[in-house]
Order: structure tokens, then sequence, then C-alpha cells
């Protein structure tokens, strides 16, 4: 059953507002980004084209970052932060669950820490054989790119990385772990 | 944030509950439907999406393919039924309220993939079918084939079957109450009966002097060009040149209205035509008869 506190949304999009970023490399905003692990960014590696890029908190724009790996495959890029301590985004440690609900925060045409909300509608390939993406039944935008889809909790689930049939297409964590650690990183 | 969770915990429980007993249906050549597991034994699933009658199988949730034949259709409201030997398949729970409009509501595709919205209207404006329930309008997504897939709340409980063809650009779910009686008639008669009146006919308009006589203010109607012999359009004395303004109380528009508005359970019930006959108003009575396989 339901308990009757409130559904608040508005207090899970604050604590995702402070651990998304928005990304730029070359003065326009090109997507988001997840705080994560302590002192880097993961986003998507087509949201990152240039080594150094700026980045956006709520708190200031123009910190600096630089490119530290990129996979193309994966649809994933790894930024270090430069001279600056920030918070850092929570993982999840479960399985997503088909009709859970999940809700995302970017930067969807360059509107600052928009919340969307909506649920898991599938977990499968995109291609034959292919590595498994979280489809997502929620409304993504250009700019979403990179940012996280999280469970109500607040913990993060998986990187938004495109649409495709109105459907939005995440990177699952386990993946974003796996890149993470090949990158040399430790992933916390 | 606790009720985000309890809420979220209850639409994946919902969709796990769901997923026992929903099925995939191939029977179309590009990409298959989706069916639920009504009662059993039988599969309910969107008409327009039954393209064959033979070689029809449908995938159980734990991926085995089961032979089904199809045991009835209606087409006005969109549903086949599906015969199958279930064996121990889920059987749906159906909800026994009626959904309400701003109700959380989660369609269900094979798989299972889900999507999630409310329901945002009850009724498209139109009430065609009034002795079918209304249509339930849905502020969701359906995505490629979950036509035949059920809708159901925040329990698992299926309160309607979705289907994106029976009104294009609408997300529409059919309520279980519809459903249901569908699926009663079947048990009843062994079959789905199909209405039978024996005329074809062209749309016609209505010009402003007979939409005035005929106390309407529909702009079209059906113009009567033949009457089939020993049909039940003949036998009630409809003749060529009659223009067919209402049928049962719902209005006759165009000439898919005359198989649309009639329902499988009024085949052999007297119905009223409203006609204009040299452009004269009239009523004329008709007992709906059946469809052979061959007529």
């Amino acid at each position: 059953m339901i308990a009757s506190a409130p559904l608040d949304f508005a207090g899970l999009a604050d604590t995702l507002r402070r651990v998304t970023v928005a990304i730029s490399d070359d003065g326009a905003a090109r997507g988001s980004g997840v705080l994560w692990p302590r002192g880097h960014v993961v986003t998507n590696a087509h949201v990152v084209r240039r080594s150094r890029v700026i980045i956006g908190t709520v708190e200031s724009d123009h910190l600096q970052a630089e490119l530290v790996a990129r996979s193309v495959d994966d649809d994933l890029a790894l930024l270090r932060l430069v001279g600056i301590e920030l918070p850092t985004a929570r993982l999840t440690e479960t399985a997503a669950r088909v009709g859970s609900l999940v809700v995302a925060v970017g930067n969807p045409l360059g509107l600052r820490g928009a919340l969307t909300a909506g649920i898991v509608h599938g977990i499968g390939p995109i291609t034959r054989n292919g590595a498994p993406w979280i489809h997502a039944d929620i409304r993504l935008a250009p700019g979403n790119s990179g940012g996280p889809l999280a469970d109500v909790s607040g913990a993060v689930v998986g990187i938004n990385a495109m649409v495709a049939g109105g459907l939005a297409l995440a990177v699952p964590i386990a993946r974003v772990l796996e890149f993470v650690r090949s990158a040399g990183v430790a992933p916390r | 944030m606790d009720a985000l969770l309890a809420l979220s915990t209850e639409l994946a429980g919902a969709v796990e509950q769901a997923a026992r007993y929903v099925v995939g249906v191939n029977a179309r050549r590009r990409f298959g439907s989706t069916g639920v597991h009504w009662r059993p034994g039988l599969i309910i699933t969107a008409d327009h999406t039954v393209e064959v009658d033979e070689d029809i199988t449908v995938t159980t949730p734990d991926g085995r393919t089961l032979a089904a034949t199809v045991a009835g259709r209606d087409p006005a409201i969109d549903i086949a039924v599906l015969r199958v030997d279930a064996g121990d398949l889920a059987v749906a729970e159906i909800a026994t309220e009626p959904a309400r409009v701003g109700h959380i509501v989660l369609a269900i595709g094979r798989g299972p993939r889900a999507s999630w919205g409310l329901v945002s209207a009850i009724g498209d404006g139109r009430r065609r079918h009034p002795e079918t329930g209304d249509w339930l309008s849905l502020d969701l997504t359906l995505y490629p084939g979950f036509s035949g897939g059920p809708l159901i709340d925040a329990r698992g409980r299926v309160v309607g079957m979705t289907t994106s063809g029976a009104a294009r650009h609408f997300q529409i779910a059919i309520p279980a109450g519809a459903v249901g009686r569908t699926v009663d008639e079947l048990m009843r008669r062994g079959r789905i009966p199909r209405p039978y009146l024996g005329v074809g006919g062209q749309s016609v308009r209505l010009s402003e002097a007979l939409r005035e006589r005929l106390r309407t203010d529909q702009r079209s109607a059906v113009i009567v060009v033949d009457v089939q012999p020993d049909s039940p359009a003949a036998a009630a004395g409809l003749m060529v040149g009659d223009v067919i303004v209402s049928l049962g109380g719902a209005r006759i528009t165009e000439p898919g209205d005359l198989r649309s508005v009639l329902r499988p359970q009024q085949v052999g019930e007297t119905v009223t035509l409203s006609v204009a006959r040299g452009g004269d108003p009239r009523d004329v009575r008709l007992t709906v008869g059946e469809r052979t396989r061959r007529s």
C-alpha cells in the first residue's frame, strides 16, 4: 500500500541536480554528466569530442575537466575534475525491474536541471546478441545525453544515451562500472 | 521519498504479476502482438493483429510456443479470442471495479515490456458503442506490438485490453467488462456470431433541408444501393434509395458504420433503423441476421 506521505518528486529532483552537470566543449552545451566516481564525471562518448571540456554544476559554471577515457562502443566517457571537490552520486546496487519508477535529470534542449519521470519499459539488447540496455518509458531530448537515469531513492541505474522509437535507452550501471575499472579508476 | 519507493515497488510488482498471464501472439506477418490469458484456455488479443486464420501460435512467458486456433472474432470492438491448450499458464486477474479518470495504469506488452500513464478520459466523445461501455482513452504510449495486451492497475489487475488499431491517433483500451461480455457470448453460443443485414450502401451528404426534417445535425448518411434477396434487410422492406441515418440509435455516416455499430449479441434481436424514403423520415424495424461463413 502507498503511504500517506506525499510523492516527493521535487526532493528527488534536488538530490539528483546536485550530482548532475552540464557539459560543453566549445561554448555550446552538448549534454549532461554524472558526478561519479569521486573527482570524476561519467557521460556519453558522443557528448565529449575534445580532451578538455567545461562543466557546470548547480553552484558554478566554467569548471574544467579533462578526458580520461572514451569508449565509442559503450557510448561512455570518463572526465577528471581539475582542482575541485564536488559531491558524488550514489549508484544502485540492485538490478532494474520492469515497471519500477525512474527519473532523468539533465539539460534537454539547454533547459538546466530538468526532471522527467517514467518507468523501466524493458531490459535487453538493441542489436542481435548485443549488450543489454535499459529501455525506459520516459521523455528525453537532446541534452539529456550523459545524464543520470535514477530510481526513486536517487540512486543512479544508468547513463542516458539516446532516444529510439520514443523510448529512452540508458547504459546500465554494471557496464559503466566495467568501463571505469578498465580506465584504471577506482569505482567509488 | 518513501511513498515514491512504495509506488515504484508496487508498479514493478504489478508488471511481474501481469507477466505471468501475458503471451506473445504470432498471427501477422510483420511482428507479433500481445495477448491475455483471460479464462483457462482462452487468449484474448486485438482483432486487427490477427491477420491469418491458420498457423497461429502464442509464446508463453517461459518461452514455449503453443498452437492456437481462432475461437471467435468481434471486429466491431477489435477483439479476437484464441483457443490454446494452456496447461498451467496463469489466468489473468480481472479488476472488479471499472477504471476511473486519473487512475495510474500500465500497458503491458509481450516480454514483458511496460509503459505507464493515466486514464485520461472515458469514451472517445462519440459514444459509438453505448452498450459495450465506453473506451478508455489513455495518456500513455502503446509501443509497437503492445496491441491486445492488458491495461493493468497498480495491483496488476486487468482493467482493459489496449489497442491502437480501432482509433488512429488515440491510445485506447477496451474496458475489461466489454471484453468479458464478448468472451461470455463465445462461451454461451460456442462462437461469436457475426451480425448480418444484407444491405449495401454509399455515403451521401444530407442537405440542410433534409437534416431539418430528420431533426439531426449529422452531415452524412448511407444511401442503400443494394438489398440482398432473402436477407434481413429485404424482409424488413428496406429499398434501394432509402437513406439510413441511424441504426439502433447509433449514427450511420458511412457504410462501415453499418457493420461496426452492430454487436454479436444483437443477432436475432430487432433493431430500429431511421431512414429517409423520398425525403420523408420513417422507422424500419429489422431483425438482425447472422452472417454465415459464405455470405
